[in-house]
C-alpha cells in the first residue's frame, strides 16, 4: 500500500469529520476531541476512513484513546506515512 | 422440488418517535444530521402494554389473512425480547393464531442474522420432511432493552415484526446458505442483566459514556465503533462466499438486501464490496433498524412497488448482535 502524505491524510480525516470550513486549521497537535464536529458518528467515519486508505480496523479501545492527529496516526503505523 | 417464500407482511406499531421530538430531549443533537447520515427519520416503537408477541401476533394474521391456516405445520419465532424465560413463545403464538395442535413450533434467540437463520432453518425442515408450510415469524422490541436517556440507541432501532411463510415448490427458489459465528464478539451488543448471569438489578447505577448516552447494565449496550469494525470485516466475505456457494456473481444478480443496520454503515460496505446503487437496498427512513424484521420489510417493501419482481435473483445477508451471520439467494 502506497504511502500517504500528512497533508492528504489531514485532508482525508476533514472529509471524515465533515469539516467543511476550508480554512479550519488542523495540524498534527489538533486534539480531535475538542473539535466541535467530533461525535460518536464521526468515529465510525473515521473507522470507515482508515479502512478505506490503510486496510485496517481500529478497535474501540484504542480509538478511545486518540487525542491529537498525530495520535492517530500512530496508531494507524508511522510506514504507512511519508 | 424446491423451496419458495411464498408471502410476507409486516406490522408496526402506531406509536412513531421522530427527530425532531428525539432532538427536543437531546439539545445538542441534529434532526438533519441524524437523517443525513444514519438515513433515519422517525422509528415506530411499543407501547409499555405492547410486547414482540404482540407484534408478531398482528403480523402473522395479516399474512394469514389470505393463507388457509390450517396448511401451516410449522412455527419458527425470532425475537430476543421474549414474554418469559419459558415457554417458547411460538407456543402462545399457536394457539392464539388458531394453528393446529400437530405441527412443531419453538423460538430462536436471534438478532440482525435472524431472518436469514430462519430461512435455512425452514429449508431443511422441509427437505427433512418434516414440514411442509412454514410460518417464520421474526419480531424485535429492542426498545424495551434501551435506557431513556441513551441517545444513540434510541436513535437507531425500531419495532417491528415480519411474518413470512415459507413453502416447499416444484423449482429451488431459495439458494445455498453461508452461515457464521464469532461469540468473542458477544459483549459488543447485548443487555448484561436481567437474565440468570446477572439477575435485574432494581439499583443499577448509571453509566455515562462520554458522549451524551446514558445506560445502566439492566439495558441495552452496543459498541458501536466495535460492531462497525466487524462488519467491514465479515459482511464482504459472507458476501464472497454466498456467490460462489450459489455459483454466481454480482453481476448476475439482480438486487441486493442486506439488514439495514444503519445508512452510513451499509453504504461503506455498499462501496467496498462494489455493488452498483441501483442494486441495493437502503431505507430506513420511516422504521430505523428493527433487527431481525428488517430484510423482509425490504423484500415486502421492494416487491410491492416492483423494485424486484418475479424470477430475480436476490442476495440477502444479515450480520450483528452474536456475533452471527448468514447470507443467501433468493429467486423471486
Amino acid at each position: 500500500m502506497e504511502k500517504m502524505k500528512t497533508g492528504d491524510f489531514i485532508n482525508e480525516l476533514k472529509d471524515a469529520l465533515e469539516i467543511e470550513d476550508e480554512d479550519q486549521e488542523i495540524s498534527l497537535e489538533t486534539n480531535l476531541k475538542e473539535l466541535e464536529e467530533y461525535d460518536s458518528l464521526s468515529v465510525l467515519s473515521i473507522i470507515a476512513m482508515i479502512d478505506k486508505n490503510f486496510g485496517k480496523q481500529i478497535p474501540s479501545l484504542d480509538i478511545v484513546k486518540v487525542t491529537t492527529v498525530s495520535s492517530l496516526m500512530e496508531l494507524i503505523g508511522k510506514e504507512h506515512f511519508e | 422440488m424446491g423451496v419458495k417464500i411464498a408471502n410476507i407482511e409486516y406490522y408496526l406499531p402506531e406509536k412513531v418517535v421522530t427527530n425532531d421530538q428525539l432532538a427536543k430531549q437531546f439539545p445538542d443533537w441534529s434532526s438533519e444530521k441524524i437523517e443525513k447520515k444514519v438515513g433515519i427519520r422517525e422509528r415506530h416503537i411499543v407501547n409499555e402494554d405492547e410486547t414482540a408477541l404482540d407484534l408478531a401476533l398482528k403480523a402473522a394474521e395479516k399474512v394469514l389473512k389470505n393463507y388457509n391456516k390450517d396448511k401451516i405445520d410449522f412455527l419458527l419465532f425470532c425475537t430476543q425480547s421474549p414474554e418469559y424465560y419459558l415457554p417458547s413463545g411460538a407456543c402462545i403464538l399457536q394457539d392464539r393464531l388458531g394453528l393446529n395442535k400437530n405441527i412443531g413450533a419453538f423460538d430462536y434467540n436471534l438478532g440482525c442474522s435472524g431472518f436469514v437463520y430462519g430461512l435455512a432453518m425452514a429449508k431443511s425442515l422441509i427437505y427433512s420432511n418434516i414440514a411442509i408450510n412454514i410460518l417464520l415469524i421474526t419480531s424485535e422490541t429492542y426498545t424495551k432493552h434501551i435506557h431513556p436517556k441513551d441517545k444513540s440507541n434510541r436513535t437507531i432501532f425500531g419495532d417491528a415484526a415480519a411474518a413470512t411463510i415459507i413453502e416447499k415448490s416444484e423449482k429451488e427458489q431459495i439458494g445455498e446458505f453461508v452461515l457464521g459465528t464469532d461469540g468473542s464478539g458477544y459483549k459488543n451488543l447485548f443487555v448484561p442483566n436481567g437474565g440468570l448471569r446477572n439477575r435485574y438489578d432494581v439499583n443499577a447505577k448509571e453509566i455515562d459514556d462520554d458522549s451524551g448516552s446514558i445506560r445502566t447494565d439492566n439495558n441495552l449496550y452496543m459498541n458501536g465503533p466495535d460492531i462497525f469494525n466487524f462488519t467491514i470485516k465479515a459482511v464482504p466475505k459472507v458476501v464472497a462466499k454466498t456467490l460462489v456457494k450459489n455459483n454466481t456473481t454480482l453481476e448476475d444478480l439482480d438486487y441486493v438486501i442486506f439488514h439495514q443496520a444503519n445508512k452510513y454503515m451499509n453504504e461503506y460496505l455498499r462501496k467496498k464490496i462494489n455493488i452498483p446503487k441501483d442494486k441495493f437496498y437502503l431505507n430506513l427512513l420511516h422504521t430505523g433498524n428493527t433487527v431481525s424484521a428488517t430484510i423482509p420489510i425490504a423484500i415486502k417493501y421492494c416487491l410491492d412497488n416492483s423494485t424486484i419482481k418475479k424470477n430475480d435473483r436476490v442476495l440477502l445477508a444479515g450480520f450483528g448482535v452474536g456475533y452471527s451471520w448468514g447470507g443467501t439467494i433468493i429467486t423471486i
